[in-house]
């Protein structure tokens, strides 16, 4: 074990990000594609924080805060879209989503 | 003075215009505001002609100006413009009066107004104008109303035929004119009138037989010479006061106007090429008289004819001789046309002379003043016809012997035919009942024909008239003047006069239904009724070699152009969209997938293992 | 080796292994809880990193407020346990995600290295943070105090602030609408 230094941070946050795009990839369930989402979303707000740390600047932290807010409100509207989706389709898998195909 | 010609312009173009625009069912309005725009051109230009007390006027503005080329637009009025604007201006008047009786009970009187209308204006045009462009402009412009007033009894296969013809040989004319055009702006840099001459006179070198020649396709064209004089004849479709305003007075005038307007450009050799051609063309065009039976046939001839001497008298150094000849022309040949659209008016629109016959006791006015024509034509001493004649013979039994004997042989023809065409029709028994029925016309067709007759009398004694109007002619006339020969010429003169009318009395003083020199004389009758097989050539070589041709290129165009231009680059657009629109599956993990691959991609850029 | 380090290993352990758990799982509801486990194992990274008011922002609103939103709808429709073949993750999909994503991981590692001067001087790593909070309008120092937080929040990032305002109140309409269309045509329940 050595000492962590920034770049462990920022290795953690792409493997963090690895993994939530592996989720995005794979899954066929909507909800876990939105749950793998905002696990991409964590990666970077940890890479952020990191940043912010090691350059002793306000600025990475607060561009974490407004990450939230958005993710937050992303959140809220994708699972509202989905709700509707599902009322129509009575599914959530992506197989029925593909109307806009030729 | 600009306001003035340029309200001579516009007066007739907005008539056309308010005709177009709102008179379309208003037959009589239109012919009323036509006719006085007629008489507003006549007073506007008597105006012109004698507000320049004899000086050259010119103005001009630019009109378009592009990068080292301006093109202007203006007017120059010197001596000949003042001549052809008082003809034009005066028989056009006349013919409109005339046209008022004529086209009476005529259901499209507003389109046939409408059309004269823009006659005049397009005729103005070429009159007044001061560069080759504007010429050319205004060419095109007589062209396209010609063609407009020829087929105005379209519903005829003949009138629409005739007005195709017409436009189509002009515009074949217009061709070389517009090479010419182009080559004289190469030349001397520049197409207005004025600099021409004054580049002309210091640099004669520059002046090239094939430049001139070019130009003078546009004359060939418009003034019906070899080989393009097929469309006249055909010409005759239209109404008879078109064919005296434009085939006898005026359009085919132009032509002789614009060599007249260019003449400093011409060297010897193409005055002598235009000399032969225009005698020939007088031979010719009275041996194809002589064996018509359509009246208006007859006369077309006898215009390509006189055409034909004008073109000689320019090509043999005297260009103010054919100006004089142009000026009486156009009155005994309106006169002529007029009266024989009063016979055929009379006659419910029969145009054969062999129906007509004893029209004198029955129609005197029209008899005596198409009489006093047909003497102005022949050369009877003292008619205005003999004084311009007289000049054209005088001066190529001075300068050119063989074209002078053309030019002879040519006279003595046309007072044949000319005599020919009275007999027949005014004198003798009336040989049908049209002709028997008929009866003198109203004032508003006479009144022009007697106008017109006093000054096919007077129309030679260039003293009488003012010196603004008649001034370009007075050098050659001095000069012709001083010539030898003058008495030897009024013999020859009164010889061919009086044997062409003795000769047509005997022959055809008392005819029947058929012509007497189709028995006597076949042989040359058929000859002559050929005309040279011009229109038999040309029919073929447009059914054997142009239209052949036209549908290969129709078959190149739409192989090539149509099928692998225009389809084939739609084609390839399409295929590119075929291979974009396999992308699109609609399913949302083949996105993320593309989305990673395009995500390493940039990435891989910017590490730099790809790309730069 | 400091507590702060064997910490550190710990959390990033709990947060990555959350993580593929809950991508891996085939029940939507472990899933969820995993993603929990991760996201809380986050907020401890934060406070490792001395962003104490981010780790408290990271449990209150993503594990308190939007994974309790997926538990919500996970309930509200009724997804059982996935079986037959929409849970069957393709073959095609994992290889292609795996190989894929594992390229990404050694593009983004191989960007984050830096020149290793740990060996030199061990003390270069974490600058010193300032006792106060010193803060003017172009170049806010970091703090782990909330005041600096307030100080950038309204003052340097003033407009963004208002502008995520007005983007949760879209949000707040938005949702509202669609579920309101679709309710209205349901038979009203006594």
């Amino acid at each position: 074990m050595e000492t962590v230094t920034p770049q462990h941070f920022l290795i953690l946050a792409s493997l963090l990000f690895a993994v939530g795009f592996l989720g995005v990839v794979i899954r066929r369930n909507i909800l876990l594609v939105l749950m793998s989402l905002e696990l991409m979303l964590n990666g970077i707000n940890v890479a952020l924080v990191a940043f912010s740390r090691s350059g002793t600047n306000m600025d990475g932290s607060l561009f974490v805060f407004f990450i939230m807010t958005v993710a937050a409100a992303e959140v809220s509207v994708g699972l509202a879209l989905l709700v509707a989706f599902y009322k129509k389709r009575k599914s959530i898998y992506s197989e029925g989503m593909s109307l806009l195909g030729n | 003075m600009e306001t003035v010609a340029l309200s001579v312009l516009l007066l007739p173009f907005l008539s056309a215009l308010v005709t177009l625009l709102f008179l379309r069912k208003q037959g009589n309005i239109a012919s009323l505001l036509s006719v006085a725009t007629a008489g507003g051109i006549l007073a506007l230009s008597l105006f012109l002609i004698f507000a320049g007390h004899g000086e050259t006027f010119s103005w001009s503005v630019t009109w378009i100006k592009l990068s080292g080329w301006e093109l202007e637009f203006g007017f120059l009025i010197d001596a000949p413009a003042r001549l052809l604007l008082f003809v034009v201006s005066f028989v056009g008047f006349l013919i409109h009066i005339f046209s008022l009786g004529y086209m009476a009970d005529d259901d499209a009187k507003a389109r046939y107004f409408g059309g004269l209308s823009i006659f005049m204006f397009s005729m103005l045009g070429i009159t007044l104008a001061d560069n080759l462009i504007m010429i050319f402009v205004f060419w095109e412009l007589v062209g396209f109303s010609s063609y407009l007033l020829i087929a105005h009894y379209f519903s005829t296969e003949e009138a629409a035929k005739a007005s195709r013809k017409a436009f189509i040989v002009n515009r074949i004319g217009d061709f070389g004119f517009l090479i010419g055009i182009v080559l004289t702006y190469w030349i001397f840099g520049t197409v207005s009138l004025e600099e021409l001459g004054a580049e002309a006179n210091f640099r004669p070198h520059l002046v090239t037989t094939f430049l001139c020649l070019a130009l003078a396709c546009g004359f060939i064209g418009k003034s019906a010479q070899f080989p393009l004089h097929v469309w006249l004849p055909d010409a005759m479709a239209g109404p008879t006061p078109v064919s005296a305003l434009i085939h006898a007075a005026t359009m085919v005038a132009a032509g002789i106007y614009l060599l007249l307007r260019i003449e400093f450009l011409f060297t010897p050799e193409a005055l002598a090429l235009l000399a032969l051609l225009g005698a020939a063309m007088g031979l010719y065009a009275g041996f194809c008289a002589l064996v018509q039976r359509d009246i208006k046939k007859i006369l077309a001839y006898s215009t390509l004819s006189q055409l034909g001497y004008m073109a000689a008298a320019f090509g043999l150094g005297m260009p103010g001789i054919a100006l004089f000849h142009l000026m009486t022309h156009a009155f005994f040949k309106a006169l002529m046309f007029l009266g024989s659209g009063s016979v055929i008016h009379a006659c419910h629109h029969e145009q054969d002379i062999f129906k007509y016959g004893g029209l004198r006791k029955r129609m005197p006015i029209t008899a005596y003043t198409f009489l006093i024509g047909v003497l102005a034509i022949s050369g009877v001493c003292f008619l205005s016809g003999y004084f311009s004649k007289d000049a054209i013979l005088l001066g190529a039994y001075n300068l050119n012997l063989p074209v002078f004997i053309v030019l002879y042989a040519g006279a003595i023809l046309t007072a044949l035919y000319m005599f020919r065409l009275y007999f027949i029709t005014f004198e003798g028994e009336s040989r049908s009942k049209y002709a028997k029925q008929a009866k003198e016309n109203s004032p508003l067709m006479t009144g022009p024909l007697i106008v017109l007759a006093i000054l096919s009398v007077i129309g030679g004694y260039h003293a009488l008239f003012p010196v603004e109007i008649v001034g370009a002619l007075i050098e050659d006339i001095r000069r012709v003047a001083q010539m030898d020969n003058h008495l030897w010429m009024i013999i020859l003169g009164t010889l061919a006069w009086v044997g062409g009318a003795l000769v047509a009395r005997k022959l055809y003083g008392k005819v029947k239904q058929d012509d007497p020199l189709a028995s006597k004389a076949p042989g040359f009758f058929a000859l002559c009724r050929s005309k040279l097989f011009f229109d038999e050539i040309y029919g073929l070589y447009v059914k054997r070699i142009q239209d052949p041709f036209a549908r290969f290129l129709e078959v190149m165009e739409l192989l090539f152009i149509s099928g692998l231009m225009v389809r084939g680059s739609a084609g390839v657009a399409g295929l590119f969209a075929l291979f974009a629109k396999a992308f699109y599956v609609g399913k949302i993990h083949a996105y993320a997938l593309w989305f990673i691959l395009g995500t390493l991609g940039f990435l891989a850029y910017a590490v730099g293992f790809i790309g730069g | 080796m400091s507590i702060v380090d064997f910490l550190f290993y710990v959390f990033a352990t709990i947060s990555v292994g959350g993580g593929l758990l809950m991508v891996l799982s085939r029940h939507p509801v472990p899933a969820s809880l995993f993603m929990i486990v991760s996201l809380v194992g986050v907020a401890a990274l934060f406070v490792l990193l001395e962003a104490f008011f981010l780790a408290i922002l990271q449990v209150l609103v993503y594990a308190g407020a939007v994974m309790v939103l997926f538990l919500f709808i996970i309930m509200l429709l009724d997804v059982g346990p996935q079986g037959g073949k929409a849970a069957r993750i393709k073959l095609f999909s994992l290889v292609s995600g795996i190989l894929l994503v594992g390229m990404l991981v050694v593009v983004l590692i191989e960007l984050s290295q830096a020149p290793d001067t740990s060996v030199v001087d061990p003390s270069s790593n974490w600058p010193e943070l300032a006792e106060e909070a010193t803060a003017n309008e172009s170049n806010l120092t970091f703090s782990p105090s909330a005041k600096s937080f307030g100080f950038g929040l309204l003052a340097k990032y003033m407009l963004p602030l208002q502008v995520s305002g007005f983007l949760l109140l879209a949000a707040m309409v938005g949702v509202i609408i669609l579920s309101k269309k679709f309710s209205s045509s349901e038979p009203e329940e006594g």
